[in-house]
């Protein structure tokens, strides 16, 4: 219960959220550029080595701040909420005759219906629509890479029976 | 020429996270780091893509974060699991185990 208070007063915030998640990537691009840092690397290049390796920063930002919007405890609460007023305009509509009242049944069928659809538009991702690198495969495996450890060839000949075989 | 198909399955990367979690908190780039020396470099991972999959784990109530101070006394966030999160690797671990013993078995025998 506890938890579930905390969040709803910590996620009120949407441009404190933004700037948490902008932090927390931007401590993992330092990190990484460090990683890349040598003797030979320029700074710039250790931090275009970073970039690369992290993806698109701008999406993923975009993506973790829907996420967490999305998740926001209130969240359920509002659907709920714009469920139960579409509900009572269509029974206003359905059950009168009166000219008005068939007009606010109009109107409590629209607003959630808007409402609906202006939450569906911001969360659309417009970078999605501009970015060139796309994260759509978070995990692959790394063709160059070679395992460290030895698959046993059944034509060579391990230590043993080699000195067996020169006996 | 064969076409090698290195995408890995969905939810492969949860998996991983959760297991990397089940030891102690870490902060993302941590959990990075952890996932590619346990693999030992044959696992390549966008960095920045963790952290949508980390989100989307913490609105699902599989890890928490709190921010704390790394190593190097910064201000991180870490994540840890929650009790829901360990029942999830638990029985993630276990349907691993079923799918790749039936993609064996498929393999040695069709």
């Amino acid at each position: 219960m506890k938890t579930v208070v905390g969040r709803i007063f910590r996620r009120s915030d949407s441009e404190e959220n933004k700037r948490e998640i902008e932090e927390e990537l931007r401590f993992h691009l330092e990190l990484l550029t460090l990683e890349h840092l040598q003797p030979d690397v320029s700074f710039a290049e250790a931090k275009g080595a970073a970039l690369k390796r992290f993806g698109n920063i701008e999406l993923i930002k975009d993506q973790c701040l829907e996420i967490s919007r999305k998740s926001h405890p209130l969240m359920p609460a509002v659907k709920f909420f714009l469920i139960l007023i579409f509900l009572v305009g269509v029974l206003v509509r359905v059950n009168s005759t009166d000219r008005d009242v068939i007009h606010i049944g109009n109107l409590l069928i629209a607003v959630p219906i808007l409402c609906r659809l202006l939450l569906y538009v911001r969360g659309l991702n417009p970078s999605c629509f501009f970015s060139e690198h796309k994260t759509s495969t978070p995990l692959m495996l790394n063709e160059t890479a070679q395992p460290s450890f030895t698959i046993y060839d059944h034509r060579k000949l391990t230590p043993v029976e080699r000195l067996i075989s020169e006996k | 020429m064969v076409n090698a198909r290195t995408d890995l399955m969905q939810g492969t990367l949860e998996l991983l996270i959760l297991k990397t979690l089940s030891r102690d908190s870490m902060h993302g780039y941590g959990i990075a780091q952890r996932i590619r020396q346990a693999a030992d470099d044959l696992l390549k991972i966008e960095d920045g893509s963790l952290y949508p999959a980390l989100y989307r784990m913490e609105a699902r109530g599989l890890i928490t974060s709190d921010w704390g101070a790394s190593e190097n006394n910064r201000r991180a966030k870490f994540y840890k699991l929650t009790r829901a999160g360990r029942k999830q690797l638990d029985a993630e671990c276990v349907n691993w185990e079923r799918v790749s013993q039936a993609i064996t078995r498929i393999l040695q025998t069709a």
